[in-house]
């Protein structure tokens, strides 16, 4: 009888087999790259209802970030700080800049501003602020260079991987607690061996269980 | 109209839409219709080939439109508060009044909303711990289903409505002296309350006022007045007394002060050692309470028989060579099944005991009964030593013929304006008063009530109250101790205080309850800087410079005797003999609404989310009745159907009918749950009832319970012992299960360092009251599962109380166990966990990471103590706005598919471990407490950390009587128990 399908009708198989695996792998990566947060939340700049840059503020007039986010070393948040700090410098200063009518307008109508949340982790994970800066955690190792930005956006993907990178060798990322704010300061040469000690002094070992934050 | 308009309800302060603003027809019928698409369906079709155009571009755009992050918000405040703390939670103090004594709380505010409520150790009447009702609290502030709005008639009213109408009521009433005017009041100990009474009385001297209460301590405050002649509060020294005699009572769950008794019992049953002596408990009664499940000895009779019981007590006392005043003035008592050697027993121990002992009878009790038993303790000496009396001639006491008063007064026209400042007050005045006809015979009535009723369409004025949590007032404890009622939040939708009824009522003109309460304390406090005073006074939440003096006694057997006279006991109780009773979750019905007391199991009979018939093994056999069975009680011309459940251990012939379920309102959660008993609780009858006749209907019906079985299926999980067998081998417990050196299959961790948990469960103090279950509740955002799933048995009660009964088939013993995650170090659950959803963590706690689990439920299957409960539905998401507001947001609200169980409160060590490192020390013993030991009355939940060999956990995992649950599987578990001691008396041994 004559042959229904050619020869080279048997590399079919073959080449759907190929196809198939080629199509999961692609997937797993698909999903394991842009599913990661490394993709979906590093680099989130949304916009805010205030054009408010920290560029400005924490660069050039050398603002330290605890005094907006005043709480950040009692309270487990960095607190949003309230519109009346805001009108602490800005009731006298820009009285006539446009940007500023939001914040004039909230202090009036005592709304408050609502504010888009940036980093932001699962209601699972539970992260606490003030004894991240006990230890030496500076603002930058976690958010970035802030004081260069005009518009905030996150930069460290805060996946819990990224988190137990360092739990596990916290020295490169631990500093003097006085310097957390510092956005300039480097490592000096015996970093090490100061870390040893600090680290030693201060009880400071982070927790690699699951209670740490999931509660 | 806008409905921005602040009298109006919560929800319409946030729109959707402009056409919600503009309320038009055309949206109201657009919010009716669930599904407006079918509207949109009929005006525009849409062809097939648009249809699938569309479908066909939907899904490709699905996958990116899914990447988007929801976008959250930060709102942050306009001018903080100073000192606020984001995510640091406020702790205030308040009261909760319940009848005529009150609960000093600490209540636990994040945010401004309150969360959770602890007791005050400031307070005498709680001393730190607390009771279910207290713990329950929160989430009936939180109830959606609470009135909401004031109204005229059935009709949308407002405040100030009330108030110009009451202006012009007023003038009519401060010309004719107030005549016609009634006040109808609940039970109060508020010196506020008090104040504005006796000005109400100066301002209307021809008015009314009546108090009452379907459940009071009518009858003890009555017995005692006519036995000492003076209007006197007992407080009890449950800690002095060696010997107690409970007559139908339930002083450690139900009656006041019962967070106090039942820690100063406990602390009079702790036994250091061998050597210590402990107290011996007697219970007589009809039902079983957890009191007689504490008792080392216990004798059914009925109600109607207490009387009987105390008298031949007296005889036997006097016998002995004590009078008993006013004694002869009790004439013949049938002795029936009262054992005499009991009395003989009891007697003898009361004798050697002067000074040392307390009897003591419920609130069911009739007053003669009272009398003779201040009568009975003032013969033992125990008058200032283990109960002492207080001046009460400021609280409020329900008054049952006052009321009877009161309803023959409406029906003769003497009344015409009526204002009831009560709870669901259709439901508990008895029925044969008929006050539904009675209020349609009076011109004017207004009700000032958490939730409308039945009888809300008839009213000149519904006021919506506002809660306990939630307004200004005070109140007094037992001892006299006033203390301040401060509100955790503004009221949720804008209700009322009492106070602040009265006082327009009064006044005619609005006041702030702040101001009345500021006004009442000028009084009270004794210093000379009011401010100071005050802000001291809010502060800690009591004020103990207040506390009234102790009034010395002297029996009054004239009086007694007259009463007698008056009021002869007749005992020929045929028939079955009724007995209402509070209820252990919703107590007289204010907790009826509430989910989590309805879910949660009666210490006793571990029956959800219904009342029961409760009936003794004998009498259901004569009747020929099974659990479930539907049951017609008659008394006279009328009855009742209610289904039975049998509880071993009750007495014959009677029949306990709890309270408070089956109330005729709307609550989501009350609907549907239990049966109302009020159909044959009359005026005159509202403590017990007897000569009712009891039939089958032969319809059934389905009963949810936690535990169906009694039975610890041969394992010795509860151990006890009498004491003479503990003196004997003090490490009993030890041994009745042999625990070989057992070896691991790999090497074991070592838990040497930092904090390491442990928890230790006295049995010998537990009395089985589910406090500590509430408070889990509370504290870890437990679901609420409703009875069709809880009778799967998917109740998700992390810490739940085992009952275990003990011997004859008609009075067994019974054995309480609060049973939570074990926390073993070898725990079977975290091996078998295929994702590691569920870790050991350094500190030795079981960690559950809920947002890894599958839902696998393997662990559930490996618990060897069936603690893990399982989420299988979403019993979250549907919860209403309010009732997420109870919400602790410390702890992760679990969705469906995720295995939760105990985790030794890690929030709280979180917390405390974080307050200590910000700190730069060490957590100390006794800082760290889980809210199953916080709230436990008893003391009898120990927490700490196991290497701290100061601390009080280690003491107890040291003593004698502690054991591990079973420690031969080789489970390391790190809660462990201390084994049950009774204390018989040698002369009752059979």
């Amino acid at each position: 009888m004559a042959q229904i399908f050619s020869k080279s009708a048997n590399l079919i198989p073959l080449i759907v087999i190929m196809m198939v695996i080629l199509l999961v792998l692609g997937g797993v990566f698909f999903f394991w790259y842009y599913g990661s947060p490394k993709f979906t939340d590093a680099g989130y700049r949304p916009i805010q209802p205030v054009d408010y840059s920290h560029k400005l503020h924490a660069g050039d007039l050398g603002i330290d970030c605890r005094y907006c986010h005043y709480q950040v070393e009692k309270s487990r948040h960095s607190n949003i700080p309230p519109t009346k700090v805001c009108m602490n410098c800005h009731i006298l200063v820009g009285t006539d800049k446009k940007t500023l009518d939001p914040v004039r307008e909230s202090f009036a109508n005592k709304m408050p501003i609502e504010w888009v949340r940036i980093h932001n982790l699962p209601e699972y994970a539970y992260f606490d602020h003030s004894l991240h800066l006990r230890a030496g955690v500076a603002c930058i190792e976690c958010h970035g260079n802030v004081a260069m930005m005009e518009k905030v956006q996150q930069v460290e993907p805060l996946s819990m991987g990224w988190c137990l990178d360092c739990h596990r060798d916290p020295g490169p990322h631990l500093r003097p607690p006085s310097q957390v704010t510092n956005m300039y300061w480097t490592p000096p040469k015996d970093h090490g061996e100061w870390v040893q000690k600090f680290m030693q002094e201060n009880n400071i070992n982070p927790p690699e269980n699951c209670s740490a934050c999931h509660r | 109209m806008s409905s921005l308009d602040k009298n109006k309800t919560l929800d319409k302060k946030y729109w959707r839409s402009l056409e919600q603003l503009d309320n038009k027809p055309e949206y109201q019928r657009f919010a009716k219709n669930e599904f407006p698409e079918e509207d949109t369906e009929k005006n525009h079709p849409v062809s097939r080939r648009t249809f699938l155009s569309t479908v066909g571009t939907t899904l490709a755009f699905a996958g990116l439109t899914g990447c988007r992050r929801p976008v959250e918000k930060i709102v942050p405040y306009v001018d903080a508060p100073e000192n606020l703390v984001l995510g640091e939670p406020e702790y205030y103090a308040t009261s909760m009044p319940l009848g005529t004594s009150s609960y000093g709380l600490v209540v636990t505010c994040h945010e401004g909303r309150p969360v959770k409520i602890e007791g005050n150790e400031l307070h005498p009447s709680s001393l730190g711990k607390s009771n279910n009702f207290m713990q329950a609290s929160i989430l009936n502030l939180y109830d959606p289903d609470r009135s909401r709005k004031i109204t005229n008639k059935g009709k949308e009213s407002s405040w100030q409505e009330f108030e110009d109408a009451w202006k012009e009521i007023k003038t009519e009433f401060d010309e004719n002296g107030g005549e016609g005017l009634v006040i109808l009041g609940n039970e109060s100990s508020s010196p506020s309350f008090e104040r504005l009474k006796k000005e109400f009385f100066k301002t209307y001297p021809k008015a009314e006022w009546v108090t009452f209460n379907s459940v009071s301590d009518e009858n003890i405050y009555g017995g005692i007045r006519i036995a000492s002649g003076k209007n006197l509060q007992p407080v009890y020294h449950y800690d002095k007394a060696k010997i107690i005699v409970a007559l139908d009572a339930d002083p450690f769950m139900m009656d006041s002060e019962n967070v106090t008794s039942a820690l100063g019992f406990a602390k009079g049953r702790s036994i250091s050692g061998p050597h210590d002596k402990m107290n011996r408990l007697y219970v007589a009664e009809p039902g079983y309470t957890i009191t007689g499940a504490m008792a080392d000895h216990r004798l059914r009779i009925k109600s109607s028989q207490v009387i009987d019981f105390t008298v031949l007590l007296a005889r036997a006392l006097e016998s002995r060579g004590t009078t008993i005043p006013a004694l002869s003035a009790f004439g013949a008592v049938k002795q029936n099944n009262i054992d005499q050697r009991w009395i003989d027993a009891v007697a003898d121990d009361l004798i050697s005991h002067k000074g040392k002992s307390l009897v003591v009878a419920g609130r069911r009790q009739p007053k003669a009964v009272h009398a003779l038993i201040l009568s009975i303790n003032y013969a033992l000496e125990n008058i200032d030593n283990t109960i002492e009396f207080h001046i009460a001639e400021h609280i409020q006491v329900s008054d049952r013929a006052a009321l009877k008063n009161l309803v023959a007064n409406i029906d003769n026209g003497k009344v015409n304006t009526l204002v009831v400042l009560s709870d669901y007050p259709v439901a508990t005045i008895p029925f044969d008063l008929q006050i539904i006809e009675s209020l349609k015979k009076i011109q004017r009535t207004y009700k000032l009530s958490s939730s409308a009723d039945s009888v809300s369409a008839l009213l000149d004025g519904d006021i919506h109250s506002a809660h306990n949590l939630a307004s200004w007032g005070d109140c007094r404890s037992m001892d006299g101790t006033p203390a301040i009622i401060q509100p955790m939040i503004e009221p949720l939708f804008f209700g009322k205080s009492v106070l602040e009824v009265l006082n327009l009522i009064i006044y005619g003109e609005s006041q702030k309850g702040y101001n009345i309460v500021r006004e009442t304390w000028k009084d009270i406090f004794h210093g000379e800087s009011f401010e100071l005073s005050w802000r001291k006074a809010l502060h800690d939440g009591v004020y103990p410079e207040g506390k009234t003096r102790v009034e010395p006694v002297i029996i009054q057997e004239i009086a007694i005797e007259a009463h007698l006279k008056e009021f002869p006991i007749e005992n020929n109780s045929t028939g079955m003999e009724i007995v209402f009773t509070a209820d252990h979750s919703v107590y007289d019905g204010r907790f009826s609404n509430n989910g989590w007391m309805q879910e949660l199991p009666d210490p006793l009979t571990k029956l959800i989310w219904d009342n029961a018939a409760l009936i003794s093994t004998a009498s259901a056999k004569m009747h020929g009745l099974e659990n479930g069975d539907f049951i017609s009680i008659e008394s006279g011309d009328n009855s009742i159907e209610i289904p039975v459940w049998i509880l071993p251990g009750q007495a014959d012939d009677v029949i306990i009918l709890p309270l408070g379920y089956g109330n005729d309102s709307n609550g989501r959660i009350e609907k549907g749950a239990g049966f109302s008993v009020n159909g044959i609780r009359t005026i005159d009858n509202m403590d017990f009832l007897s000569g009712t006749k009891v039939t089958r209907t032969g319809k059934k019906h389905v009963f949810a319970t936690t535990q169906n079985h009694g039975s610890m299926e041969g394992r010795p999980l509860i151990r006890e012992a009498d004491l003479d067998e503990y003196r004997n081998d003090p490490e009993f417990a030890q041994h009745e299960v042999h625990v070989p050196d057992l070896a691991s299959l790999w090497k074991e961790h070592k838990y040497d360092e930092g904090n390491q948990w442990g928890m230790s469960i006295d049995l010998n103090a537990c009395i089985g009251c589910g406090a500590c279950t509430i408070s889990c509740q509370s504290e870890n955002n437990i679901p609420v599962v409703g009875k069709e799933q809880a009778d799967y048995g998917r109740e998700m009660h992390w810490m739940r109380i085992d009952r275990y009964f003990n011997g004859d088939l008609n009075n067994p013993e019974i054995g309480f166990q609060p049973m939570a995650c074990q926390h073993c170090e070898m725990a079977p659950c975290e091996q078998v966990c295929p994702v590691a959803a569920t870790t050991h963590d350094a500190e030795g706690l079981n960690v559950m990471t809920y947002n890894r689990c599958i839902g696998t439920r393997y662990c559930s299957n490996n618990c060897a103590y069936k603690v893990r409960r399982f989420n299988f539905f979403n019993y979250t998401n549907r919860l209403p706005e309010l009732v997420k507001m109870a919400q602790n947001p410390d702890v992760t609200v679990r969705s469906r598919g995720v295995m939760e169980k105990c985790t030794f409160c890690l929030q709280r060590i979180n917390r405390t471990k974080r307050r200590a490192k910000l700190e730069g020390r060490t957590v100390m013993d006794g800082e760290m407490r889980t809210a199953c030991q916080q709230a436990c009355p008893t003391e009898a939940i120990k927490f700490g950390n196991i290497l701290d060999k100061k601390s009080s956990i280690v003491k107890a995992k040291n003593s004698e009587r502690t054991y591990e649950v079973l420690a031969e599987l080789n489970l390391r578990p790190r809660t462990s128990y201390q084994a049950r001691l009774r204390n018989p008396n040698p002369a009752l041994k059979s």
